[in-house]
């Protein structure tokens, strides 16, 4: 049995992981890499485990996974004291339920969405949106900006695969684009001509007149509904969004990072000998700014190959998604593309300076047990299906 | 299917754009400004730490320690680490208010440069802060040379003061935060050369600002220390003079060689022990200082202006003999105590009858200068005195010495109008009136009589070339006022100088002053074959110079010339 999985997503993923190892083992020490190992180690076998089991299976109890992982997202905000309410703790282990509600909220979403033959309606995203808008609400609270914002691309995603089209999700969601751009004048009315233009060509009606009631009144409420908040208010919005309102406002951690990977240059300080990392100057360096540790120790060489390794496994994901005859099966698997390749991207493009600071980690090589389990998991699932993939 | 590999082809083209757009930036980052980054790293865990250089000491004739240093424990906080816990204990220790403490953080302009918040902190407070420095991990502790003054407030005028830096200071660049600079005296004119060139040595730090190790990659530059200064002051005299004027609460003293100029003692009470600007003076503290009447901070030897009085007689008896209008046998009317002009009357404090010039020194008749000053003119007297030295500075190697005021006819016209009178030259005779004269500039004037017509510019230092002021007043003219000066102390007024052993010449002086008691001179010069010494004391609102000013000086010269001191004395 074991000798049909698909090999090169296993290496790949294993290649990652120790990427990790050694970056862990650097920037954190020997406990810390002796714990991850044993985190891998308990990962791969589950990997192992979660391959025998037909995707059918997830499909069948898929309602009962999600279901329990709301439940675990209500526990720790009922029963954790203090902030942020991010994990359970059994004696020493942390276990983080952000983490699996991912995994299980695409294994909801694709057996939803497996289900339903064609989806071509406004309608019809609204069952989906309430599906990761549970989970994506109490991370939300948690609070966890970082973890709950990666169910948006996903959603988008899989609605986008199963067959909605793309002109449509766009007019769905664009709202909430205008609402965004009305704090400031210029773009809103930059953005309203390009809509009106955009919807002119699109040649749908009923999409015309819900486009532009939806975008106005979004364009429109929103200034109303902001300036009918008090200021504390509105300061305690402001900064929690203040990353992605401000993202040219660069933080400390950032420069601290881009001057980590900057001054690796082409091969790097060595390992164990990055100075930016070694004198504390890089934040959560074993976990969100990981990649700026290798960024400073093995220099663009070790970049460049960590980020072919990742292009690599997301076009296999992709490519499996694209093979796979079973509609749940494939969406699934472009679930965790989209998982995985956004998350990637956006830990990755943070530590550059690129995008906002959010924290979220590096898939497969920043510390963390609940993420590295959740994603060994559905690399498990991946490879079961990739077993099935020609089976209806 | 179509429909398929279109979806796919899409999805996988723009995801493989934003990783390309990932690949791109860090090539961009890594090679294209790779180097500026890499400096920027190095920037980031290395800082050039400054080393004080211990100030050089000065010390005094005889080679003893006026002005030296010592170790002191100063505690320090970088900006950008220190949390709020930590300031607060660390105020609490050191008994500071938080708040002074950030003002002074925010001085330093980079948050990850150290600052010194307290220096010179008690054996107790160390004890405390090494206590707590696990929870104190933002704060240091270190140690750096600190001023000494062993005698305190003795030669507080004369040697300064040295505080911390100011606001304004730092601006121009040439100090850094923490430094200490001249405040007075020598400490302030010789600035440049005590204070030494600050070392550098390279540490590695870490985020935190903690220091980790000595860069041995980079080579430390060690600090220069600042020049030792050698001068020409006498401490036991000093501590001689101060003795002798305990009685009096202000008063100056100054002592010259007057063969070169070399002062000896510039003594000016009250002072201040500047070892207490060193730790840091409070502001209430430094107000009081600066309401204080009896103005400590005030160096009387150089800025305090005094009319002259009786003393300053001889010189309008040398602007006479000089300009040959009078010899020493030029008798005026006889002095009967009042000298009537006009309306006005104008009193001698004594009626002495007929006078010579010398009797008229001796005995300091006012009638007679009265009638000599007029007789000669303003411009005679104005010209001569002009070569002595009043009204402008002596040069002495101190900071803010002031010029004194010396009238002149244009002066009197301005200021009086046309009809200005002889009365104002009467008062000028007898040094009352719009005269004014510093202390030093008046026993520099007395120097005239020792050096046959020059006088030495006043000095601190010991040197090998010094300058003379050519006054061209003849010989003549001198010996004849020197034979009245001796007069004095012999026979005269200032009897009470008089010595045993040596023989003194002087002359005494009574300021009278507006708002209250006269001030009481004397300058003396001893021994009268050869002066080795000269002697001015001002003790202001005590009474008749002869009285007060004389017996000081006298014990003084003597002093000085037995080498016995106030202390072995009693």
């Amino acid at each position: 049995m074991i000798k049909k999985i698909d090999t090169t997503i296993l290496t790949t993923i294993i290649m990652l992981t120790i990427i990790g190892l050694i970056m862990i083992f650097s920037a954190a020490g020997k406990n810390y890499f002796i714990r991850q190992t044993i985190w891998l180690g308990t990962g791969l076998l589950f990997l192992l485990l979660f391959c025998q089991v037909t995707p059918r299976f997830w499909s069948n109890f898929a309602p009962i996974v999600y279901g329990l992982s709301i439940l675990s997202l209500i526990f720790i905000l009922v029963h954790h004291s203090g902030y942020p309410r991010r994990w359970i703790t059994f004696n020493s282990i942390s276990i983080q339920p952000s983490e699996f509600a991912k995994f299980a909220t695409i294994i909801m979403l694709a057996s939803y969405l497996s289900t339903k033959k064609s989806l071509k309606k406004f309608p019809d995203i609204l069952v989906p949106l309430f599906i990761i808008a549970i989970p994506m609400f109490l991370i939300f609270i948690e609070p966890d900006l970082g973890a709950s914002q990666i169910f948006f691309p996903i959603l988008l995603l899989m609605l986008y695969w199963s067959g909605m089209p793309g002109a449509k999700l766009f007019i769905f969601f664009s709202p909430i684009i205008s609402a965004a751009a009305s704090f400031s004048i210029y773009i809103w009315v930059a953005y309203m001509i390009f809509l009106v233009v955009f919807l002119y060509f699109h040649k749908q009606l009923y999409d015309l007149i819900y486009g532009l009631i939806t975008n106005l009144l979004a364009g429109l409420m929103m200034p109303v509904i902001w300036n009918s908040l008090k200021t504390y208010q509105q300061k305690r919005i402001i900064s929690f969004f203040s990353p992605w309102l401000d993202p040219r406002g660069m933080s400390w951690q950032v420069i601290q990072s881009k001057i980590a990977i900057g001054s690796g240059r082409i091969y790097g300080k060595g390992f164990l000998s990055g100075t930016q990392k070694k004198l504390a100057f890089l934040p959560e360096r074993h976990t969100d700014f990981i990649f700026s540790c290798l960024g400073e120790e093995f220099g663009f060489l070790g970049i460049a190959i960590t980020i072919i390794l990742y292009i690599y496994l997301f076009y296999k994901l992709l490519n499996l998604a694209r093979e796979t005859k079973n509609r749940f099966s494939s969406l699934f698997v472009i679930g965790v593309f989209a998982w995985l390749s956004y998350q990637t991207f956006l830990n990755i493009g943070m530590t550059m300076g690129l995008i906002p600071v959010t924290g979220v980690p590096l898939p497969f090589i920043s510390y963390g047990g609940s993420a590295l389990f959740a994603g060994l998991m559905a690399i498990g699932l991946c490879l079961a299906i990739s077993k099935h993939k020609m089976i209806y | 299917m179509d429909e398929e590999l279109k979806k796919f082809k899409i999805v996988r083209n723009v995801s493989l754009l934003f990783f390309a757009l990932l690949l791109f930036t860090s090539l961009k980052l890594q090679l294209i400004e790779g180097r500026k980054y890499y400096r920027l790293s190095e920037e980031n865990c290395i800082r050039e730490k400054y080393i004080v250089p211990p100030r050089g000491k000065i010390f005094d004739r005889n080679n003893i320690e006026l002005a030296n240093t010592r170790p002191g424990f100063y505690v320090s906080v970088t900006r950008a680490c220190v949390d709020e816990s930590s300031l607060q204990k660390i105020a609490d220790i050191l008994g500071i208010k938080e708040k002074i403490i950030k003002d002074r953080l925010h001085l330093q302009k980079n948050p990850y440069v150290p600052v010194k918040i307290a220096h010179d902190i008690t054996y107790q407070q160390l004890a405390l802060i090494e206590e707590e420095l696990e929870d104190l991990k933002e704060v240091q502790v270190g140690v750096e040379p600190l001023r000494n003054y062993p005698y305190q407030d003795l030669l507080f005028h004369v040697i300064g003061y040295v505080g911390e830096v100011t606001e304004q200071e730092l601006k121009d660049g040439k100090y850094i935060l923490g430094d200490y600079v001249g405040r007075m005296g020598l400490e302030k004119f010789y600035e440049t050369s005590l204070q030494g060139k600050r070392g550098v040595e390279y540490i590695e730090v870490d985020a935190r600002g903690r220091e980790l190790r000595k860069l041995s990659e980079k080579r430390p530059c060690p600090p220069i220390p600042g020049k030792d200064l050698y001068t020409t002051l006498d401490v036991a005299l000093t501590e001689s003079v101060a003795v002798y004027l305990s009685n009096y609460e202000r008063a100056a003293c100054v002592c010259l060689n007057p063969e070169n100029g070399e002062v000896l003692v510039l003594y000016s009470k009250p002072g201040f022990d500047p070892n207490l600007f060193i730790h840091g003076i409070e502001k209430s503290q430094w107000q009081i200082i600066n309401k204080d009447l009896n103005a400590p901070m005030f160096n009387r030897t150089i800025m305090s202006c005094y009319p002259p009085g009786s003393t300053f007689k001889p010189f309008i008896a040398l602007a006479g003999l000089d300009s040959r209008m009078v010899d020493k046998d030029r008798y005026f009317k006889p002095c009967f105590g009042k000298l009537r002009l006009g309306r006005r009357i104008f009193k001698c404090w004594r009626p002495h009858g007929r006078l010579n010039l010398i009797d008229a020194l001796i005995k300091s008749c006012d009638i007679y200068f009265y009638q000599l000053g007029t007789f000669i003119g303003i411009d005679t007297i104005v010209s001569r005195i002009k070569k002595i030295g009043f009204g402008k500075k002596m040069g002495i190697d101190l900071p803010n010495e002031k010029e004194g005021f010396l009238p002149n006819r244009k002066w009197y016209e301005k200021r009086y109008g046309k009809n200005w009178t002889s009365g104002h030259i009467y008062n000028l005779s007898i040094g009352q009136g719009d005269l004014l004269v510093t202390p030093l500039q008046l026993a520099c004037a007395y120097t005239v009589f020792v050096n046959d017509g020059k006088i030495p510019i006043p000095h601190l230092i010991k040197t090998d070339s010094v300058k003379y002021i050519d006054t061209g007043i003849s010989s003549d003219a001198i010996n004849i006022v020197c034979e009245g000066l001796k007069g004095v102390v012999a026979a005269g007024t200032g009897i009470l100088a008089r010595l045993k052993h040596y023989e003194v010449w002087g002359k005494t002086g009574t300021a009278q002053n507006p708002h209250g008691k006269d001030h009481a001179l004397f300058i003396g010069l001893a021994p009268a074959q050869d002066p080795k010494i000269l002697v001015c004391v001002v003790v202001e609102n005590a009474g008749h110079g002869g009285s007060v000013a004389a017996p000081i000086a006298g014990r003084i010269i003597k002093a000085f010339l037995t080498q016995e001191t106030a202390l072995t004395e009693k």
